[in-house]
């Protein structure tokens, strides 16, 4: 998703969308439809979005569980689809976004993860999508991570996360999840975001243990990779990249304090360490630290 | 939208990105050294065009008819041909995370809505006649216009770039009234993000050709020209009072009241003196 680097790539991408045009079949992203009724799951990448999907879908129809190849149908993302696509989605619908704030959007599903984690992830996913090769050290990755340099319209993990707490954080119509809540009580956060979707459009999504049990197990790790080995050349999000590396990663949280150099740690906490902290993610660099009272300016919810 | 219509902005669509027509907007291309004014619709932006335009083009007076090619709008060219023009435009967007240059106007919300009210009725989307109160409403819950109602509400679009951009260098907010009260000490402040000396004969000049009787007596000569006015209504002018305050004629203290309850604490924030009584205002202190 970065920019076109040269001329030729840029014509490709023309005629490409010229193409789309004359079909009727431009990606929908911003130009997306909203309806009042829709849900929105936001997140910036690399965060859990995902798994969020597997795990809502598999609650929401359980008759049919999530996989790579009928999620975009289901929950799908609004970067692959046309908009008459997205339309013809059967209502209410929950949509996958990766956009800093959208004041349209009526309700939002935040989820946000430690974004020392997330450059971990973000790493991998750019060598396998190919925008990096094997040889760049992480190290060299973190700045431009840092910068948002690969996704520019999404924004820095800050822009992102910070757009949207400090827009909609005290709103009804926004709930926060953090990937590492999910991650160590996950029956906890699901009945939160249950009990969100059930006040909103899915006043019938079954709340059980029963459920959540199955949901989760639908959505482990596990079951994702071996999905992702079967559907990975079919699948959109995989099917251009490198078939040598996973989608679904560790899927684990704090794999930084093993992953990261220090210095790496010690320029994304000098970056983002003020919305960290405001969001519960402990610092380890000293410098960073920032005493609270001084960040309570942002409009986030304490 | 029903088949008819359908069909025609398919064509428009089609024939437009054929053409390579589509205006840019959202889908510009932004790179690191673009400048950008940002503001909600009817917050002075035009005036700020003709300022900063006055400012940086030494040589060529800005008018209605050169306005597009001395500081564009994002909606008025495609991508294409916004890369052969000077990179100072106005853009009408909440927050963009790529636009590292901006120059954000706010005014007070209480005078953009009847400013919003009287353009619209030039538009057309209102009638002669439409309540003012009405309008109001719609205005603060952004269910007005399609255009207008995705970039946000007013207080959404404000809070979007100073929670955000507020503090960092590349940023600067400026008010709509301090920039009409004392108009050489802003451009002063902000001639150096254009990259500009605030040399006090270029601001006076770039003032005196921007002056709203100036502006009034070009829109009379050239709004037949002009993409935002010539398919308008020509009795009602684009060019309004250019005042602040305008709003205490025009507007029914339960209109007033809608305004402030709904974004009372972020118009304090900016300076805007609320008239609501002291218990309401405490309700949405709160809230």
């Amino acid at each position: 998703m970065s920019y076109p680097q040269n001329r030729w790539q840029r014509m490709v991408g023309a005629l490409a969308e010229a193409g789309r045009v004359l079909t009727g079949r431009q990606i929908a992203g911003r130009g997306l439809t909203i309806y009042p009724d829709d849900v929105f799951l936001v997140s910036y990448p690399r965060s859990g979005n995902t798994w969020t999907r597997f795990l809502i879908g598999n609650l929401i129809d359980q008759t049919q569980p999530v996989t790579f190849s009928n999620i975009e149908s289901r929950i799908p993302e609004i970067y692959f689809n046309p908009d008459r696509f997205m339309r013809k989605l059967l209502r209410p619908r929950i949509l996958k976004s990766h956009e800093c704030f959208q004041p349209h959007y009526p309700r939002v599903i935040y989820i946000v993860r430690d974004p020392r984690d997330v450059a971990i992830s973000f790493y991998h996913h750019h060598i396998k999508a190919g925008n990096i090769t094997d040889d760049c050290p992480l190290v060299k990755f973190v700045p431009r991570f840092i910068a948002g340099e690969f996704d520019p319209k999404f924004g820095s993990w800050r822009d992102n996360v910070l757009s949207w707490l400090a827009l909609r954080g005290n709103d009804q119509a926004f709930l926060l999840v953090r990937y590492e809540d999910l991650k160590r009580d996950l029956t906890h956060e699901l009945s939160k975001i249950v009990a969100f979707l059930q006040r909103c459009s899915f006043p019938n999504i079954e709340s059980t243990a029963e459920a959540f049990w199955r949901a989760s197990g639908l959505s482990s790790p596990e079951r994702m990779r071996a999905l992702e080995q079967k559907e990975a050349a079919s699948w959109v999000l995989t099917k251009r990249t490198r078939k040598d590396k996973p989608f679904v990663r560790s899927a684990t949280a704090g794999g930084w304090k093993s992953q990261l150099a220090p210095e790496s740690i010690a320029a994304i906490e000098a970056a983002f360490g003020d919305l960290m902290q405001r969001l519960g993610y402990e610092l380890v660099s000293e410098q960073s630290r920032v005493p609270l009272e001084a960040i309570s300016q942002t409009g986030l919810p304490s | 939208m029903n088949l008819t219509s359908r069909i025609h902005s398919y064509l428009k669509t089609v024939a437009s990105a054929a053409l390579g027509r589509t205006p840019a907007g959202r889908g510009l291309t932004v790179f690191p050294d673009d400048i950008f004014l940002v503001s909600y619709f009817r917050s002075g932006s035009t005036w700020s065009r003709f300022l900063f335009g006055n400012l940086i083009h030494e040589s060529e007076p800005v008018t209605f008819t050169n306005m597009e090619k001395l500081a564009p709008l994002i909606y008025s060219h495609p991508d294409r041909v916004l890369r052969g023009l000077p990179r100072v435009m106005k853009s009408h967007e909440c927050f963009d995370p790529r636009y590292q240059h901006v120059i954000y106007i706010v005014r007070d919300p209480r005078d953009v809505v009847v400013s919003f009210y009287f353009y619209n009725l030039k538009v057309r989307v209102i009638p002669d006649g439409y309540p003012m109160e009405d309008f109001v409403s719609r205005f603060v819950a952004a269910n007005v216009v399609g255009y207008a109602d995705r970039v946000g509400c007013w207080q959404d679009h404000v809070l979007s770039w100073i929670r955000l951009r507020e503090g960092k260098p590349g940023f600067r907010l400026v008010r709509y009234e301090d920039l009409l009260s004392n108009p050489a000490r802003e451009l002063t402040r902000l001639a150096p993000l254009l990259g500009i000396e605030p040399d006090p004969k270029r601001i006076e000049r770039a003032i005196r050709l921007s002056s709203a009787s100036h502006m009034r007596s070009l829109e009379k000569k050239q709004s037949q020209q002009w993409v935002a006015t010539k398919d308008t209504r020509q009795d009602i002018p684009f060019v309004r009072e250019a005042k602040s305050g305008g709003w205490r004629d025009k507007l029914s203290p339960t209109a007033v009241k809608t305004i402030e309850q709904a974004w009372g604490a972020t118009m304090k924030e900016l300076d805007y003196q609320l008239i609501t009584d002291a218990a309401a205002e405490h309700e949405l202190v709160r809230h």
